[in-house]
């Protein structure tokens, strides 16, 4: 998975890209770990435009970013959603637990 | 780097070329056996497990060349190097030398220089090979455990899954593992009232890691469905389990349906899994359950809902369930078996078997041969137009031994209370723990939910059974009767139990008196039409059934009040004859009921 980063003002977007599976774990975590401590970021933009597979353990991470932004005082934003992903969002609900932008 | 401390076999006949290594050997650090020919050379390399030879060819005995070939038949389980150390210095020795096994050949006579060069060389070569090695072995161990956890999970997971509620007769399925087993769970069960509970979880991940979260789920979707718990009840308590057990990153998406065949509705509630579908007798999907909230697992209490949608039906046809592993079975290419393609391999018309085949088979030929990615599960449930009024399971027998004690229970609920507390399978719960009465588990639940539902439903809650046979009715009314339990705030239901014997009879009456305004109830129970088979609306079946079960039915008051009187023994046979044994007056039963209230 390609991960770039992005800062601007309090928002930090992460731009991924290809699957974002299983294997992904290391370097979701570790690009968007500065984020939580950084002073002035108060907003996590992940942004799924170029995501071509999602599967159930990166929808586990995402519960893991949440949990870990909730107790950072960050919020998290899913953006950039079609296609499958959309699809695999939508079936497990994340909209229920997530601010989702377009 | 520090070389390791070797053991070196030095063989040769001449003591000046042994003393020689030796001195360079121990110089460096390193432990020496010497071998003065061929032969005690094997016996020493046996004895002494060198790490390194140094091998003369020429000797007395056996020459070197023939004691290389013994040592290398040996069974061995690591490389031992062997250095030819020989004054034949023709290029068919040193090749000879090298072809029976030897891995270098030193020409004497050699400088101090070039031997401690080898021996160091040598040193770092068996250094690595040495952590290889544990590498290796620690490889190999960590496989072995690998496979024996694997091993128990499987064992665990099939007990687990195997259960007999799998084999009824309306339920057909299939699960195929990524790795060694799967971690796709289905399980299958009748509530007591007939209804057919089923489940089909799939944990994130696969196999042993997926397994583990899905199995704190069996119990609770067993035993709740054995107590009668409404499909709402049990997603909330597998959810409140999975949410205490799991980390915040795993969850379980899964697909709960009952499907009650007397009223011809199917109810499901789908969590993160893929469409539930009911497939008609024509093979097109009639009805659709898409997931409707976030996994098992995620949510804390107060934000999770059980809510299901529960449609009736109105012609046969099959219920299908199943994992994403179904829909996103990929062939050689990666392609997608998708749900189009789930759905062509469910449109033929046919029968359950030949459905259920043609989706094992459309699946199989998509993946040709290939392993599934995720585990791959589904589970199809026929589902009949069947209007029976007498319930499947066979009537207990009716024969007791020993004298029934007297057994009541007085209960009474407030619309506080009412509102939250799952009645029917919490007071049956304790009911059927009488033993006379435990046999009648079945019977007893389809009487009390019907005679507690009508106190609530048409009592408290002043709904219209009518409203039930319209088009679109059964939602309305399951919509009307959430809504206003949800408001209720006024009204109370008396709940009576009385075990009793008259003769050699015993009975348990059920009374039941709500604070509503009543009911027409002449018309419901005489209606003779409502029993017939014929009957199709869902509505009137109901109290026709308990007309059925029970020796009598007596409504009084406006209809706010019912009193049924089942049998529960006609035979009771005391045991206090010949023997007149006073112990045995008291009877199992009796004993029982006076112990446990």
């Amino acid at each position: 998975m390609l991960i770039a980063n992005d800062v601007s003002g309090d928002r930090a977007t992460l731009k991924l890209g290809g699957r974002f599976d299983f294997h992904s774990h290391r370097d979701f975590r570790s690009a968007y770990e500065q984020h939580l401590v950084k002073a002035g970021v108060r907003e996590i933009i992940i942004d799924f435009g170029d995501v071509d597979y999602l599967d159930s353990s990166a929808l586990g991470m995402l519960l893991l970013l949440r949990e870990k932004c909730d107790a950072a005082g960050r919020s998290v934003v899913l953006s950039g959603l079609k296609g499958t992903v959309k699809q695999v969002l939508d079936i497990a609900n994340f909209g229920k637990l997530f601010d989702i932008r377009a | 780097m520090s070389s390791p401390h070797l053991t070196i076999l030095i063989v040769d006949d001449t003591p000046t070329n042994a003393k020689q290594l030796e001195a360079v050997a121990r110089k460096l650090g390193h432990a020496t056996i010497l071998a003065g020919n061929g032969e005690e050379a094997i016996a020493k390399f046996q004895s002494g497990k060198p790490d390194l030879v140094f091998m003369d060819i020429m000797m007395p005995v056996m020459d070197g060349i023939t004691a290389v070939q013994h040592i290398r038949a040996l069974p061995s389980e690591k490389w031992t190097p062997i250095v030819f150390f020989s004054a034949l210095d023709q290029m068919q020795d040193i090749v000879r030398g090298l072809e029976v096994g030897g891995d270098d050949y030193i020409v004497k006579p050699a400088s101090l220089q070039i031997l401690r060069a080898k021996i160091n060389s040598y040193a770092r070569v068996l250094s690595l090979q040495q952590e290889v090695q544990a590498n290796a072995t620690e490889l190999r161990n960590w496989r072995l455990d690998a496979e024996e956890q694997s091993r128990l999970g499987a064992h665990v997971m099939a007990r687990l899954t195997d259960a007999a509620g799998l084999r009824d007769p309306m339920i057909r399925h299939f699960n195929m593992p990524a790795e060694t087993f799967s971690g796709d769970l289905l399980c299958a069960a009748r509530a007591p009232g007939e209804v057919l509970n089923v489940l089909l979880a799939d944990a994130t991940g696969h196999g042993l890691a997926a397994a583990l979260s899905a199995m704190p789920m069996t119990q609770a979707f067993y035993s709740m469905t054995a107590k009668g718990f409404p499909l709402p009840s049990i997603a909330e308590e597998l959810n409140r389990k999975l949410k205490a057990i799991l980390p915040s990153d795993r969850f379980v998406a899964a697909t709960l349906a009952a499907i009650d065949v007397r009223n011809q509705t199917v109810e499901v509630w789908n969590g993160g899994n893929p469409n539930a579908m009911f497939i008609n007798a024509c093979g097109e999907i009639a009805m659709q359950w898409a997931s409707a909230h976030p996994p098992l697992g995620i949510l804390p209490d107060k934000l999770f809902s059980g809510m299901t949608e529960t449609v009736v039906f109105h012609e046969a046809g099959d219920l299908v369930l199943c994992s994403d592993g179904l829909t996103e079975a990929e062939d050689p290419d990666g392609a997608w078996l998708g749900i189009q393609g789930v759905r062509n391999c469910l449109a033929s018309s046919g029968d359950s078997d030949q459905r259920f085949a043609n989706l094992l088979g459309g699946v199989e030929a998509h993946l040709a041969g290939y392993p599934g990615r995720d585990d791959i599960s589904a589970m199809l449930v026929s589902v009949p137009i069947d209007r029976r009024l007498r319930p499947r399971f066979d009537a207990p027998s009716h024969a007791l031994h020993g004298h029934i004690s007297e057994w009541r229970l007085d209960l009474s609920f407030g619309a506080q209370e009412l509102r939250y507390i799952d009645v029917v399978p919490a007071v049956l719960g304790f009911v059927t723990q009488v033993q006379a009465l435990k046999p009648h588990q079945g019977s007893l639940f389809l009487i009390f939910s019907e005679l507690f539902n009508n106190a609530m439903d048409h009592g408290l809650l002043g709904l219209d059974s009518a409203t039930k046979s319209w088009i679109g009715g059964f939602e309305l009314y399951l919509h009307q009767r959430s809504e206003r339990l949800e408001g209720l705030r006024r009204g109370r239901i008396d709940i009576a139990f009385l075990l009793h014997q008259e003769e050699t009879r015993a009975f348990l009456d059920i009374s039941m008196t709500d604070t509503g305004p009543g009911f027409d109830f002449e018309r419901g129970l005489n209606n003779t039409a409502a029993l017939g088979i014929e009957n199709q609306m869902a509505y009137g079946r109901g109290i026709a059934l308990v007309k059925n079960l029970c020796e009598q039915v007596v409504y009084s008051g406006n209809g706010n009040k019912v009193w049924v009187r089942y049998l529960v023994s006609d035979q009771i046979i005391e045991d206090d004859g010949v023997n007149g044994n006073a112990s045995a007056r008291a009877g199992p039963v009796g004993e029982t009921g006076a112990v446990l209230f």
